[in-house]
């Protein structure tokens, strides 16, 4: 049989027990190592690959591009931390962190931009890929420092061009 | 924000189509163990009666007209707090057929609508913690400082 306790008999236990209540925002919270919370992108890592734009499942880093400019925009209001940017970058610039206390009043303080610089095409001058792109593809294979500073449009003329020359004229 | 609102806040708890992970976060940060009800929150079963609703889910479509009722319902000076991925910026569902995408769209809606709301208070997480709802709740009533800001880096 179970015993149902009296109101005294309550105050008795409860007040054994204590108070289990948390303190938090006036303490700090517990947070576990594998705990998931906002991604940061280390600016000064990036190559501006788009990899981790297109691994992210609800969109939260986007790519605005323009012939200058390629920002990649991290909205942390969608983001869902599944640290899948963290795996694909293949530089290890997304890097996790334990940050969840993100709550604003203004939807502008959750948008975080990295913003690169495009290399410029050696042929024609047109923007393209990055700078830091093509610095890390040249670092990892010195071969294509010969077609790395072209634009894909002038690489595609130039191949064109080639063939059409070796069998004297299209 | 505690200025127009300085008694208790009472919260008026609505899902608009989520999946229910940030309603249990929501019962979680009620239980003793973290007690939101230390900052005078208290859950109201009826719109009517809130200063604040607590909105979690994307807006489905379906949900849409109920959701601009309830936010009808309520008196002025009217809060949104929006929670969690879905309802701060759609989610996973921000472009899909069914929502609208979170509170960003409901807002301008509202406003093609004519109704005003008086300030929205965004909470991500996907699901929201326990302690950032409490954080937001410190956050709303002026205990903690903000600490997210926008940043913008530049790679050279
Ligand atoms: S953690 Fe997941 S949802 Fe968030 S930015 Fe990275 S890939 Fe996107
Ligand atoms: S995957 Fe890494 S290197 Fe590529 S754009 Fe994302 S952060 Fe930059």
């Amino acid at each position: 049989m179970v015993r149902v306790l009296k109101p005294v008999e309550l105050i008795v236990v409860a007040s054994e027990k204590g108070r289990v209540t948390v303190k938090y925002p006036y303490q700090e919270p517990l947070v576990t190592s594998d705990f998931r919370g906002a991604i940061r992108i280390d600016a000064s890592k990036c190559i501006g690959c788009g990899a981790c734009v297109k691994a992210c499942p609800p969109n939260a880093l986007e790519l605005l591009e323009s012939p200058e400019r390629l920002v990649i925009r991290y909205f942390v209001g969608r983001c869902i931390f599944c640290w899948r940017c963290v795996d694909v970058c293949p530089v290890k610039a997304v890097v996790g962190t334990r940050e969840f206390e993100l709550a604003t009043d203004r939807v502008e303080d959750l948008f975080n931009y990295t913003v690169h610089r495009r290399a410029e095409c050696r042929e024609c001058g047109s923007g393209f890929a990055t700078r830091r792109m093509v610095e890390y593809v040249t670092e990892k294979s010195a071969v294509s420092e010969y077609y790395a500073n072209e634009c894909p449009e002038c690489r595609k003329a130039k191949i064109l061009n080639a063939v059409a020359r070796r069998r004297g004229g299209v | 924000m505690s200025e127009s609102v300085k008694r208790s806040i009472w919260v008026y708890h609505l899902n608009t189509g989520g999946c229910n992970a940030c309603d249990i976060e929501v019962l979680d940060a009620l239980t003793p163990w973290f007690d939101a009800e230390r900052f005078g929150v208290k859950l109201v079963p009826s719109p009517r009666q809130a200063d604040v609703l607590l909105l979690t889910g994307p807006v489905t479509i379906e949900a849409l007209p109920k959701v601009v009722n309830a936010i009808e319902a309520m008196p002025r000076p009217r809060y949104i707090v929006a929670l969690g991925s879905c309802g701060v910026g759609g989610g996973i569902w921000h472009d899909t057929y069914s929502t609208i995408g979170g509170v960003r769209e409901l807002l301008k809606i509202l406003e093609a609508r004519g109704v005003k709301v008086d300030g929205v208070y965004y909470v991500p997480g996907c699901p929201v913690r326990p302690e950032s709802i409490l954080y937001a709740i410190a956050l709303f009533k002026g205990l903690v400082e903000k600490k997210v800001k926008s940043e913008v880096a530049y790679s050279d």
